[in-house]
């Protein structure tokens, strides 16, 4: 087909229907793989920060102080399903500014030599954050600086349908989890961060013994009596939330938010607090050595800590928040119903707290999750 | 293919040129090679170069988070003596199995159709036919999503006409849903091929069939499916060899029991760390998949060679 050709033949109104019909295939491929080709201009400009961070923190109401600095555009986003993933990512060469872990994971994070300390001066927030966040086991680096900012804290529990799970009366347990009853209409989170811990809690293991063979042994045989009952493992929380709401599941291990989110919406759900104690956690900022927009990590951090951003994670995600200002808009009453106290320590301790582990725990407990969530 | 046919009638025309045209001219096997260059440097850097990657790491094992250098069978060894890595070979290769044999199944009818039914326009319907594939990969199987989903359309649907009193749940996070949705987002390969052979069956082979006493069904199965074997072949290989390593579908539709090789794969790039024993899997599945599709040549070729 040669183009001058063709051109002429319609010129002088000799095209044959066929071939016509053939330049417009041609026409319609070269338009479909053009954008492939071509150089893409980015959603967002290329002279933001990059925020790598856990699915549903990539949303706008989280960054009102950025955007009103920035021209009203939000960070970049990368998004991971589980901490270890990313760290993974980051050690392959992904360099990003901020990044989302928690303090169970922190230590190992710092021991990777891949991020920088946080200069608090640099953060307009800092004074209103909860000291007893920031004192967090491993969280001390030379010259007095931080490794990571704490942002949210709060519990993993279990979201159940109030109207299709029957508690008989008794008191809400991880028991539901576990339960032959609701076989195929339970759900979990797919990462072993928060699943394998649940394991523990569920077969009575002290976090301060996770790390030993009979543990392993204990909370393997947990998660593989559960494993048959489990409609699936996710990563998104949104899989779950609709689930839930549809009643094709009727009780899943999710964060708070999720339960939160669903009540919003009418749905008749519960984030329960179970006997066994619910499973806590502190999460925070860390910023990636070789940043490269310094500034605007510290920019995204500082907006993360805000006090609006904080009303956005109490009410409407039903997380804890670092700063303490936040809490101010809240009475005890509401901040109760949520889970939630000023006082993170009550909520943290009540619960069962992560503690770091090292990184053959880390790969090994990761390995058994997978193998047994395959059905091994 | 225009531009071989405009360079090769350049230099008929000037065969005293000397310098690059003449040598050009009088090399055949050198013209070839200059137009496969581009083709051969892709190969080289982009398939060949990260292959010996993947051969060198599988060799290698994990040591905390870095690699001990010292080759090894040790990973091998592994996906051999744990039944795990075998357990998902051989429900990935079921899984993709079936979807192909579906895909084929369901995509000759159509290409017969177009290849013997439609005389104007045949490429317009090539066009429909392949227009679903013009979306995503990602958005076709989210679409499956939808329609398999608990309340999806299919449930919706089938509860609306009043069959079903509640969702059926099989539908969707098993591998009756991988193997749905991979047959369906793969049909275009099968199409392709299978309508390009049986558009060159030549259709007086046919008529003669006709006229010695062959009817439709023995006419069928005596010239046009033997004659439209390699198409039938390509698009098995073009289906099966990629679906086994899929990984969208499964993780997406799998659910706990559906899941394939694909996912293992990417968990040791992924969360379980483990760089060298993911390469040790991607190889132990492109061994497999080789020696599988030899075994389907040779059938085939046998089967061939008994029809004809």
């Amino acid at each position: 087909m040669d183009i001058v050709d063709q051109l002429g033949a319609v010129r002088e109104g000799k095209m044959s229907r066929r071939a016509f019909a053939r330049s417009l295939l041609a026409s319609g491929v070269a338009i479909a793989t053009l954008p492939a080709g071509a150089r893409r201009a980015m959603a967002a400009p290329e002279d933001q920060g990059t925020y790598f961070t856990w699915g549903g923190y990539d949303i706008p109401e989280l960054f009102g102080p950025y955007m009103a600095n920035n021209n009203g555009e939000m960070p970049n986003f990368a998004v991971f399903g589980g901490s270890e993933e990313a760290l993974t990512k980051m050690r392959g060469g992904f360099v990003v500014d901020v990044s989302h872990p928690c303090n169970q994971a922190m230590p190992r994070w710092v021991a990777t030599g891949l991020f920088q300390p946080i200069d608090p001066s640099r953060l307009g927030n800092w004074p209103d954050v909860i000291p007893a966040l920031v004192d967090l086991e491993g969280n001390d680096a030379e010259g007095g600086s931080i490794w990571m900012a704490p942002f949210d804290w709060g519990q993993t529990s279990i979201t159940y349908r109030t109207d299709l799970v029957d508690l008989e009366g008794k008191e809400e347990s991880w028991d539901i989890l576990w339960d032959p009853k609701y076989s195929g209409k339970l759900g979990s989170l797919g990462s072993g961060a928060d699943a394998w811990w649940v394991g523990a809690i569920k077969a009575g293991v002290d976090f301060k013994d996770i790390d030993t063979p009979e543990a392993f042994e204990k909370i393997a045989a947990v998660m593989r009596e559960q494993r048959p009952l489990m409609r699936t493992y996710t990563d998104d929380n949104t899989t779950l939330e609709q689930a839930l709401s549809s009643g094709e599941m009727v009780a899943s291990m999710t964060w708070a938010s999720s339960a939160v989110q669903l009540q919003a919406e009418g749905v008749p759900v519960k984030f329960a607090k179970p006997k066994e104690g619910a499973l806590t956690w502190v999460c925070g900022l860390m910023i990636h050595k070789d940043a490269p927009k310094v500034d605007k990590a510290y920019e995204i951090i500082d907006s993360l800590l805000s006090v609006e951003t904080g009303h956005f994670m109490i009410n409407d995600y039903g997380y804890g928040h670092s700063n303490i200002k936040a809490f101010d808009a809240f009475d005890a009453a509401k901040l109760d119903s949520l889970g939630l106290s000023k006082t993170p320590s009550e909520v943290l301790s009540a619960g069962h707290f992560q503690v770091p582990q090292t990184q053959e725990w880390e790969t090994k407990m990761n390995e058994t999750f997978e193998q047994i969530k395959a059905g091994f | 293919m225009t531009e071989t046919s405009n360079s090769s009638t350049k230099a008929q025309r000037s065969p005293g040129r000397g310098g690059l045209s003449g040598l050009l001219h009088r090399h055949e096997n050198l013209r070839g090679f200059l137009l496969m260059t581009p083709t051969l440097l892709v190969m080289g850097v982009g398939i060949i170069a990260p292959f010996f990657i993947l051969v060198t790491m599988s060799l290698w094992t994990r040591q905390g988070f870095d690699f001990d250098t010292t080759l090894t069978m040790a990973n091998y060894a592994r996906t051999w003596n744990e039944p795990i890595y075998g357990a998902l070979l051989s429900r990935s290769f079921w899984i993709s199995g079936i979807a192909t044999v579906a895909t084929v199944i369901l995509c000759y009818p159509m290409a017969y159709f177009v290849a013997f039914h439609v005389h104007r326009n045949k490429m317009m319907w090539i066009i429909l036919m392949t227009l679903p594939f013009w979306t995503s990969y990602l958005l076709r199987v989210f679409a499956w999503k939808v329609i398999l989903g608990y309340e999806g359309v299919i449930n919706s649907g089938l509860m609306a006409v009043g069959l079903i009193e509640a969702p059926l749940e099989f539908l969707l996070y098993s591998q009756e849903a991988v193997i749905i949705t991979l047959a369906h987002a793969w049909a275009a390969f099968a199409i392709l091929p299978l309508y390009v052979s049986l558009e060159k069956i030549d259709k007086s082979l046919l008529e003669a069939a006709t006229d010695l006493g062959d009817g439709p069904v023995a006419r069928f199965m005596r010239i046009t499916l033997p004659l439209s074997l390699p198409g039938v072949i390509a698009a098995c290989f073009l289906i099966f060899i990629p679906t086994t390593g899929d990984y969208i579908t499964p993780a997406l539709l799998g659910g706990p029991d559906g899941a394939m090789i694909g996912n293992f794969i990417q968990l040791q790039f992924g969360p379980v760390n483990n760089w060298p024993m993911g390469a040790t899997l991607s190889m132990v599945l492109m061994m497999w998949i080789s020696l599988i599709a030899l075994v389907f040549l040779f059938i085939t070729r046998l089967a061939r060679e008994k029809i004809a």
